[in-house]
C-alpha cells in the first residue's frame, strides 16, 4: 500500500502538532520537580518540595476536594437523569420527542458563559443561595446530555430484539433493565461518567458565575496564576495530568470491552 | 384437528407522516391447528412479520382478533402469552453464558421460583443436549458460530415448554448449507416436541420443505392458505403460481370446459388438454401454468405445443431448456434428464404437457 502523501512532510507535520500539544504539559511536569521557586530555567535539581507545599496549602487542597465533590455530584446527576432519559428516547414514542432529542444537546453547544448567565439569573429569581451545590446543579444540567447521547447511541446500536426476547421469556420491566439494558449500556455509561467527571473537574465558565464562597480547583488555580506561576501550581497540574492519564487508560480499556460486546450483535 | 391459534380479520395500520399511512396487514383470517407447523411466506413488506409480531404481542392490532384455543388474547400482554419467539438476529444476551441464556426463562420473577437451582441445571443440560450444544454451556455467545447461536436461541425458547413457538426468519442470517442442516433440525424438533410452530420466511424452499401448511402473503393479505402440495400444484392466483416454484404462465382462453376436463387455446391456436375440470366458461381468459418438470421435449409433431429452443443450461441434475413457443405465445422452461439426447440451440421442438399437472389460474 502506498504511504499517505509525502512521508517526511506528513511526519514532520504530525511531530509539530504533537510537540505543540504535549511540550507545554511536559514543561509543567518538569518544573514541578525543579528545585527553584521560579518557573523557568535553569534546572536546579530534583525536588519533591513543591508537592509537600501543595499538600500543606489549605486553599489548593480545599479546592481540589471541592472539585471532586462537585464532579461526583455531576456524575450522579447525569446518571440518575440521563440514563432514564436515554432509555425513554430509545423505547417510547412521546409528543415532542424529536425536539427533546435535539434540545438536550443545547447546553453543550452554547458557549458556557451563556449557560452560566442563564442559570445564574434563574437561580437568583428562585432566591437560591450560590454554593457548590448550585455549581453541581448547573454543570449537571449541562453535562447530562453526554450521558443521554452516549447511552442512547448504544441502545440504538443494540436494537430492540434482546429486550423483546427478554419480555417474550417472561421478564418484567425491572428484570429487562437489570439483565439486558444495563449490561448492554454499561460500557457507554461508564465512558460518559468519565467524560462528565473530567469536564466538570476543569469547567470554569459556568462555575465562575455560579460559585458561592467556596471555589473549585480551576478557579483557585486561575486566581493564583494572576499573580505568578508558582511551583505549587505546577505540582497541582502534574497531579491532575497523572489522574487524567489514569482515567483515559481506564476509559480505553472499558471501550475495548464495548467493542467486543458490539460484535455479538449478529 | 383442534384450532390452536385463530386470526380473525386482523389488521395493522402504520401511520406515516401527514395523512399518509399504510396497511401492513390488511384483513388476515387464518386457523392454525394445534401442533401444526404453519409458515407465513411472502416477499419483504408483505405483512408476514407484522402478523407474527401481533400473535406474539409485540404489535397491537389496529382491528381484528387473535384467539387462542377459542379465547380472545388480542389485548393480553406479551409476558402473559407464554409463546416463545426465535429471532433472526438470535437476540442472545451477550453478557451471559450459553447456559445462563437458556435458563433465563426459568428464572424470571413470574416463575416464582418454581424451578430450583438443581432443576434449572438439569433442564438446561437436557435442552442443550436437544440442540446438540451440551459441551458449550459455559461459552459466551460471541464464541459461537451463527448456527450454534440459533441453536442456543432455540433451546432458550423451548425450555419453558411453550405450546406455541414463533420463528421470525430464524435461518435468514445463516449460509445456504447451514440453513439446510437447521431445516432438518427444526423438522425433527417439531416432530419430537408436538408444539405449534408458526414460522415466517421469504424462502419458498424452506417453507415447502418444513410446513404442514403455508400461507402465501402479499400486500398485507393471505393470497392462499393450504398444504405445500396444494400451493404448489393448485395455486389459486397468478401471484401464488408465480411466487412458488419456477412456473411460467402462458396466456390462453378456455376452448372447452366440462366434467371430463378442460382444454385451453393459446394465442398461437395450439390447444392443451388438462385432466382437472374447472368452473370456467368457454372463451374465458386464463393463465396456463406450465412448470419445467411437467413438460418434456419431443420431435416436432409428437407433442401438443411447438416452439424453438432459445437457450440450454446444464444444471448438473438436469438440463434446462428455454423454449420460445410458436407464434410468440410465450416462453417456458423445460427440464430434461442429462442422459437424453441434447436439443441444439435454435432447434424446432414439440412439447408434451403432463395433463395431470398442468393448471390454469383465473383472470387476465
Amino acid at each position: 500500500m502506498r504511504a499517505f502523501g509525502n512521508r517526511p512532510f506528513v511526519l514532520s507535520l504530525a511531530s509539530l502538532v504533537l510537540f505543540f500539544l504535549y511540550a507545554p504539559l511536559l514543561v509543567i511536569v518538569i518544573f514541578s520537580f525543579n528545585d527553584s521557586s521560579y518557573t523557568g530555567l535553569p534546572f536546579n535539581g530534583f525536588t519533591l518540595h513543591w508537592y509537600g507545599d501543595l499538600l500543606s496549602n489549605r486553599q489548593i487542597m480545599g479546592s481540589i476536594w471541592n472539585s471532586v465533590y462537585v464532579a461526583v455530584g455531576v456524575v450522579i446527576l447525569s446518571v440518575v437523569f440521563g440514563l432514564p432519559a436515554a432509555i425513554a428516547l430509545d423505547r417510547y414514542e412521546f409528543p415532542g420527542k424529536g425536539i427533546f432529542r435535539r434540545i438536550v444537546m443545547l447546553p453543550i453547544v452554547l458557549p458556557g458563559i451563556i449557560t452560566g448567565v442563564a442559570l445564574l439569573s434563574f437561580y437568583l429569581t428562585l432566591n437560591l443561595k450560590l454554593s457548590l451545590h448550585t455549581i453541581m446543579l448547573g454543570q449537571g444540567t449541562a453535562l447530562m446530555c453526554i450521558t443521554i447521547t452516549e447511552v442512547f447511541a448504544r441502545l440504538q446500536q443494540m436494537g430492540k430484539s434482546q429486550t423483546e426476547a427478554a419480555v417474550n421469556l417472561g421478564a418484567n420491566d425491572w428484570e429487562v433493565f437489570r439483565h439486558v439494558t444495563l449490561p448492554g449500556v454499561k460500557s457507554s455509561l461508564f465512558g460518559a461518567m468519565l467524560i462528565s467527571f473530567s469536564i466538570s473537574f476543569d469547567e470554569i465558565a459556568v462555575t465562575f458565575l455560579l460559585t458561592g464562597r467556596e471555589n473549585t480547583l480551576p478557579m483557585t488555580l486561575w486566581s493564583l496564576l494572576r499573580r505568578e506561576v508558582t511551583p505549587e501550581v505546577n505540582a497541582a497540574a502534574t497531579l491532575i495530568i497523572a489522574v487524567s492519564v489514569v482515567l483515559i487508560v481506564i476509559g480505553m480499556y472499558a471501550s475495548r470491552g464495548k467493542g467486543a460486546a458490539g460484535s455479538e450483535g449478529r | 384437528m383442534t384450532t390452536g391459534i385463530e386470526l380473525r380479520d386482523l389488521r395493522k395500520r402504520y401511520e406515516g407522516h401527514g395523512s399518509a399511512g399504510s396497511w401492513a396487514v390488511d384483513g388476515v383470517d387464518m386457523q392454525i391447528g394445534r401442533g401444526q407447523f404453519v409458515t407465513l411466506l411472502g416477499p419483504s413488506g408483505c405483512g408476514k412479520t407484522t402478523t407474527l409480531r401481533m400473535i406474539a404481542g409485540f404489535e397491537v392490532p389496529t382491528s381484528g382478533q387473535i384467539l387462542r384455543d377459542g379465547v380472545d388474547i388480542t389485548d393480553q400482554p406479551v409476558t402473559d402469552r407464554e409463546m416463545r419467539m426465535v429471532f433472526q438476529d438470535f437476540a442472545l444476551f451477550p453478557n451471559m453464558t450459553v447456559a445462563e441464556n437458556v435458563a433465563f426463562g426459568l428464572k424470571t420473577r413470574r416463575m416464582k421460583g418454581r424451578f430450583g437451582a438443581a432443576e434449572v441445571r438439569r433442564r438446561v443440560g437436557e435442552y442443550l443436549d436437544l440442540v446438540h450444544l451440551g459441551t458449550h454451556a459455559d461459552k459466551r455467545p460471541h464464541q459461537l458460530s451463527g448456527g450454534q447461536k440459533q441453536r442456543v436461541s432455540l433451546a432458550r425458547a423451548l425450555i419453558t415448554d411453550p405450546d406455541v413457538v414463533l420463528f421470525d426468519e430464524p435461518l435468514g442470517s445463516l449460509d445456504a448449507h447451514l440453513r439446510k442442516v437447521m431445516q432438518i433440525e427444526l423438522i425433527r424438533l417439531h416432530r419430537e416436541l408436538n408444539k405449534t410452530f408458526i414460522y415466517v420466511t421469504h424462502d419458498q424452499d424452506e417453507a415447502m420443505a418444513m410446513s404442514d401448511a403455508i400461507a402465501v402473503m402479499n400486500g398485507g393479505k393471505v393470497q392462499q392458505f393450504g398444504t405445500p402440495r396444494e400451493i404448489y400444484d393448485r395455486p389459486t392466483s397468478r401471484y401464488v403460481a408465480g411466487f412458488i416454484g419456477h412456473a411460467h404462465i402462458v396466456e390462453a382462453t378456455v376452448a372447452e370446459s366440462g366434467a371430463s376436463g378442460l382444454s385451453v387455446r393459446l394465442g398461437n391456436g395450439e390447444v392443451v388438454r388438462l385432466d382437472a375440470p374447472a368452473d370456467l366458461q368457454r372463451g374465458e381468459a386464463v393463465g396456463l401454468m406450465l412448470r419445467a418438470e411437467d413438460l418434456s421435449l419431443a420431435k416436432p409433431g409428437e407433442g401438443e405445443l411447438h416452439g424453438q429452443v432459445s437457450d440450454s443450461l446444464y444444471r448438473g441434475e438436469y438440463v434446462e431448456y428455454v423454449v420460445d413457443l410458436k407464434g410468440g405465445a410465450g416462453t417456458v422452461h423445460v427440464h430434461e434428464p442429462t442422459h437424453a439426447a441434447p436439443f441444439a440451440h435454435g432447434a424446432d421442438v414439440a412439447l408434451k404437457v403432463n395433463p395431470a399437472k398442468a393448471h390454469v389460474v383465473g383472470g387476465a
